[in-house]
């Protein structure tokens, strides 16, 4: 492999990066530094820290301590225009464009083309433009009658990566950005990133699929609890190397040993199906288990979820709640029969920033706390007090507000709500991300505690290493189907995480 | 006396402060009190005790009933313009039966179910298929401006003959229950199980969080979507009430006549949500706030200013109370 | 056992479908909703020219565009806050003020007039009048940080309650050269009204839909994150699409003096059918967003309704309720269609 020449010298260089969020510490002194002309990798597991390193570097947030220097410059404060400014563009998961835009106008928004000597849009220049671009760069083509809010989720990205480098960066970030691309999307955007960086521009790229990093990287950085515990070079490394990497050893102690005779099914799963998310997945969870459920963005995971509390409707297959068939489930539904779901999104579904840690509390159990529709205010504030303390949930009060809780201490919320309802299916959307350590014991304990009192969990993670030392059994979804099941005790998370990515390699390695 | 030397400096700034603080924290209360201040200082009929009672009876009762309705669609995140509609159509089944010799009491049902078939109409607009409330609501009082125009044969008012108003009529718009007059009777009564509802209920409970955070109640496994259609309904049934009253009070139905009290209670909801101290819909605010704009309107008048001065100074107070809060909320969160 | 190495990465389920698939059913449907409009404009037209005779003369259709031009010119004001304000009218753009400011402005230029000023003056003061409101519109909004609905219903109370204090309640009469001139007729019977509002959506149509900035309104009405990342200064564009509105109410307020021969009360009144009639544009619109073609066309289309009521007896206080059917039919289309494609 012959390495493009490159200007001696580094695009980006982080050293000792700190940063907190709420007391959690997201990076605890990382580094990194990006050659010029490079493409360089960085992998993590959820958590280790990648994208707060990349909000850092989009000035959306500022270190707590350590340096950052973009062309041999340190930059004490960066800010989204300052970064744009020195070349560096982004190329998010959220794309901003505008929905009912066509191509051409959201690629030139902001330096429209006017008709020489008039104040008007160039509208057949943008549009010829965009078109020859988007050929040019990916030999794709678009109508330029298309709005942006019609076209697939690749195309949108590409118009996206199309509009960056109509401002000829100096340095392109990528992050996860082929979690949506279908293969020869994916191909057409690893040809283009090979010719930039042939071209000078420096590319990094954040990515879960090793497989890409290994076809793609010049070199790599692994990012673990918030620090970069290695960067290797792609010729001298492999994918399994990395995945070993990337997973922690030192924190079994954290999670605590159960020991429950599991019961009998308390949830039969079969033939479910959800066109366009999953197919035919069918499995069972039994009282005092903890079922563990993995995946990559899109691998129809958290769809499986939804479908469970009825936050989605699927197209076939049944669903069993102890013993009884389940049709039409809906959320008010699925609370009835005993289900509890604790969203991923916390601030948005879990929680009401705006309302008080009791008013929170009961929401979902308020019913129990009703008489002849009026509260029985005196058990319901008992009830919070009670959950309060049980959980161990740190706020001013009952009387507080949600939002002034950390992250932490609102997942407990959002997980407690559901305990004074009873609820026997707890369904638990990364319960710990973005969660301090001390919580994230706290919230294994609780999950365990659910388990030794007859409640069926199922847990869905994309951190391995939790995934596998707080279930019994692990089943893996790719493109849709569950592709292996594990059992936690037999198994590692090197093993999984190869499953999840798809990799057979790397499985040959580990396993 | 030992006060601290570094302390002796500060007594008047912190006294500012905390004055500073109070307005930020209770600005309602502060410009009612300062308002009153005002009017009592100008007027020396202001707070007399028949002043007092005209600014209930004349600029408050038919206003606190509407705005209660009002509240309840705000609670839940939305706003029902089409509060006149129920009004009128209540109005006019309540005369109309009348007219027709039905008893008052059958023909005050059929006003109270015509105010809540509104409501229900705007609950299927809303709940059922997703139209945003202000639009769905906009819909309904434009499709009620024209069904009242046919059911009047182009809008020609419904008089009841002096004559021919029975005694129960008569009593709802302008008897007494020892001493007070009954539609102030009817609105404290409103006030009392509103604002028991909103503090002591599930259903206001569950409204309010709807109104803050819509997929928290959804993801809670509450039935949000229900919650808003039965609140929407239930803003129907608040307004026919008003408009039993209103009816009663000057014995004619006058085709969307109701639409004049929809800004003024959308402005006082408003003031009562946005001056409370979590930000809430709240009926202790709203009826603030329709107090606030009554005496401002009451009080003009009487200091002899023009009446037409009185919209601008209702629209002036609700303007610097809205951009007071706002401030106040940015203050809150800096 | 030898195993392939997969290197390329996946889609969610590797299928390589036209994933247009139910964006392409939602153009469709878009597609229909439009084309059912327009095909339900012409049915109504049909209607009327065979059953009142009368209707499709050029001089009635000229009266129908005169009718039109002072709901026409509020609706375009307002069409310009709603399309940079976005779609969600109540914390969105939106302003209430706009018939009070019509009103008021009116005021003020038959005031003047009365007063012995000239037609310049007057002119100069109402347009001020008109964006003096849309100056307030804009600092409450974009500085106080208050939602557009209160906002503007707030300022709504105090321009009307001016309005008052000016009038006392009566009628200003006024008449000037221009008055005359704006009440005449033109070529063909065409009342001059009517070509003031042609020329008038002309020029704002082109501004609107044909240039950077008329983009850039659009960009920050429907994505405001995305005109930010595009570095558009968004609290700028939504301040003037207010003092622009304001200005159109300033517009509007000359139009009805000259209509009207003088200020009259009641100018309220306006308000919510020019609101239905600004929303009802966008289906005249391709991507179903507000434009100015499409106001214009929903002008028309409730001018004609209530010409044609008119013309065959029909009280046309039921076009309200005509109004109302349609903006219901219309939102719960696009409602249920964005339902299917999310």
């Amino acid at each position: 492999m012959t390495l493009p020449a490159h200007r001696p010298g580094a695009a980006l260089s982080f050293s000792a990066i700190v940063k907190h969020f709420d007391g959690a510490q997201a990076l605890a002194g990382a580094s990194l530094t990006v050659p010029r002309g490079t493409v360089h990798g960085l992998v993590g597991q959820n958590g280790a820290g990648k994208s707060t390193l990349i909000k850092l570097l989009a000035g959306l947030h500022q270190a707590d301590d350590g340096q950052i220097e973009i062309d041999g410059v340190e930059h004490r404060t960066l800010t989204p225009h300052l970064v744009e400014t020195l070349g560096i563009h982004f190329i998010h998961q959220d794309r901003l464009l505008v929905p009912t835009f066509t191509v051409g106008e959201a690629l030139f928004l902001g330096r429209e083309p006017r008709i020489a000597g008039t104040p008007f849009l160039d509208r057949r220049l943008m549009q010829r433009r965009a078109a020859d671009i988007l050929d040019d760069y990916f030999g794709i083509r678009i109508p330029n009658s298309a709005l942006i809010r019609d076209l697939s989720t690749a195309e949108r990205q590409i118009v996206q990566i199309t509009r960056a480098l109509l401002d000829q960066p100096k340095v392109l970030v990528f992050d996860e950005p082929t979690a949506a691309l279908v293969r020869r999307e994916a191909d057409i955007l690893f040809r283009l990133i090979r010719r930039l960086r042939d071209e000078g521009v420096t590319i990094l790229y954040v990515s879960h699929y090793l497989n890409e990093i290994e076809a793609l990287c010049d070199a790599v950085t692994v990012l673990r609890n918030g620090r970069d515990v290695a960067t290797l070079p792609l010729a001298q490394t492999s994918a399994s190397e990395i995945a070993g990497l990337m997973i922690a050893r030192d924190i079994g102690e954290m999670f605590p040993k159960r020991d429950v005779v599991p019961g009998h099914d308390i949830l039969k799963v079969h033939g479910l199906q959800l066109s366009g998310k999953y197919h035919d997945v069918s499995f069972s969870l039994r009282r005092g288990e903890v079922l563990g459920l993995t995946g990559l963005l899109g691998s129809g995971a958290k769809d499986v979820l939804r479908t469970l509390f009825g936050l989605d409707q699927a197209d076939g297959g049944t669903i069993e709640i102890d013993g009884q068939p389940a049709r039409r489930l809906d959320p008010v539904r699925a609370a009835q029969r005993e289900l509890a779901l604790v969203p991923e999104d916390r601030r948005r579904n879990g929680v009401a920033l705006d309302m008080t840690v009791g008013e929170n509390l009961t929401l979902s159990s308020l019913k129990q706390f009703t008489r002849f529709g009026f509260l029985e205010t005196a058990r319901e504030r008992g009830e919070a007090d009670r959950l309060i303390a049980r959980l161990e949930i740190k706020t001013a009060g009952r009387d507080a507000l949600v939002r002034t809780l950390s992250g932490g201490n609102q997942q407990k919320v959002a997980i407690a709500k559901w305990l004074s309802r009873h609820s026997q299916i707890y369904l638990l959307d990364e319960p710990t991300v973005g969660v301090d350590i001390g919580s994230k014991v706290e919230i294994y304990r609780l999950i365990g505690d659910l388990a030794e009192r007859g409640a069926g969990v199922i847990v869905l993670s994309s951190d391995l290493t939790e995934l596998v030392g707080i279930t019994d059994r692990i089943l893996v979804l790719f493109r849709g189907r569950v592709i292996r099941a594990f059992a936690s005790a037999e198994t590692t998370p090197e093993a999984v995480l190869a499953a999840s990515t798809g990799s057979s390699e790397v499985l040959r390695h580990v396993g | 006396m030992a006060v601290p030397a570094s302390g002796t400096a500060r007594p008047s700034s912190t006294i500012l402060q905390a004055a500073y603080g109070g307005i930020l924290r209770y600005p309602l209360l502060v410009a009612l009190a300062a308002v009153i201040v005002l009017f009592s200082l100008a007027s020396p009929v202001f707070l007399t005790a028949a002043n007092l009672q005209s600014i209930l009876v004349n600029n408050v009762t038919l206003l606190v009933i509407v705005t209660i309705a009002m509240t309840f669609a705000v609670a839940v995140g939305g706003i029902d313009l089409s509060v006149g509609t129920a009004i009128d159509f209540a109005s006019f089944a309540f005369v109309s039966l009348v007219l027709a010799g039905q008893p008052v009491g059958v023909a005050a049902l059929a006003g109270l179910a015509s105010g809540a078939l509104v409501g229900a109409f705007n609950a299927v607009l809303i709940s059922l298929i997703g139209i945003s409330p202000f639009l769905a609501t906009l819909g309904t009082l434009f499709i009620g401006r024209s069904l009242q125009q046919i059911l009047t044969n182009g809008g020609n008012p419904v008089y009841l003959p002096p004559a021919g108003v029975p005694e129960a009529f008569r009593f709802l718009g302008r008897g007494t229950l020892a001493g007070i007059p009954v539609p102030l009777v009817i609105a404290g009564a409103l006030i009392l199980v509103a604002t028991l509802v909103f503090a002591r209920t599930r259903f206001g409970r569950v409204a309010i969080a709807i109104g803050i955070q819509p997929d928290v109640v959804r993801y809670s496994g509450v039935a949000s979507r229900a919650h808003v259609a039965v609140t929407f309904i239930l803003v129907g049934l608040i307004a026919a009430v008003a408009g039993l009253i209103l009816t009663a009070t000057v014995t004619v139905y006058i085709p969307s006549s109701g639409n004049a009290f929809l800004l003024n209670a959308i402005g006082a909801t408003f003031i009562g949500t946005t001056l409370s101290p979590l930000g809430r819909p709240n009926i202790p605010g709203t009826v603030l706030g329709v107090l606030l704009l009554g005496i401002v309107a009451n009080g003009l008048l009487l200091t002899g200013l023009n009446f037409y001065w009185q919209q601008v100074g209702t629209g002036t107070l609700i303007f610097a109370v809205l951009a007071l809060s706002f401030a106040r909320r940015r203050h809150a969160k800096a | 056992m030898s195993v392939e190495l997969d290197l390329t990465p996946l889609s969610p389920l590797g299928q390589e479908a036209t994933p247009a698939g139910p964006a392409l059913g939602g153009q469709i449907a878009a597609l229909a909703l439009r084309a059912g409009s327009l095909i339900a404009f012409a049915v109504i037209v049909a209607v009327f020219a065979i059953t009142a005779p009368y209707f499709l003369s050029v001089g009635n259709i000229g009266n129908v565009v005169g009718q039109s031009a002072i709901p026409g010119v509020l609706a375009v004001g307002l069409t310009i806050v709603l399309i940079a304000g976005g779609s969600n009218v109540v914390t969105g753009g939106i302003d209430l003020s706009l018939a009070a400011n019509m009103g008021l402005s009116a005021a003020v230029y038959a005031t003047l007039a009365q007063a012995g000023y000239g037609d310049g003056t007057a002119v100069a003061a109402a347009l001020l009048t008109g964006g003096i409101i849309g100056a307030v519109n804009a600092f409450a909004v974009v500085v106080a940080g208050i939602v557009p609905l209160l906002a503007t219903l707030a300022v709504m109370n105090v321009v009307a309650g001016i309005e008052l204090v000016l009038t006392q309640n009566t009628v200003i009469p006024a008449t000037t050269p221009l008055l005359s001139a704006l009440s005449s007729s033109g070529p063909l019977g065409i009342p001059v009204l009517g070509l003031v509002l042609v020329v008038f959506t002309l020029i704002v149509g082109a501004i609107v839909q044909f240039t950077p900035t008329g983009l850039r309104l659009y960009a920050v009405g429907e994505f405001p994150e995305a005109g930010r990342a595009a570095g558009l200064p968004v609290r700028r564009l939504t301040a003037g699409a207010f003092v622009a509105s304001g200005l159109c109410g300033g517009f509007a307020g000359i139009l009805s003096v000259s209509n009207l021969s003088g200020s009259t009360t009641g100018s309220g009144e306006m308000l919510l059918p020019v609101v239905v009639t600004a929303l009802l544009g966008a289906v005249f619109s391709r991507r179903l967003v507000p434009t100015i073609g499409g106001t214009l066309l929903s002008t028309l289309f409730v001018g004609i309704l209530v010409n044609g009521f008119q013309l065959l007896n029909i009280s046309s206080t039921l076009v309200n309720g005509v109004q109302g059917i349609l903006i219901l039919l219309v939102v719960s289309a696009t409602t249920l269609l964005r339902k299917k494609e999310a």
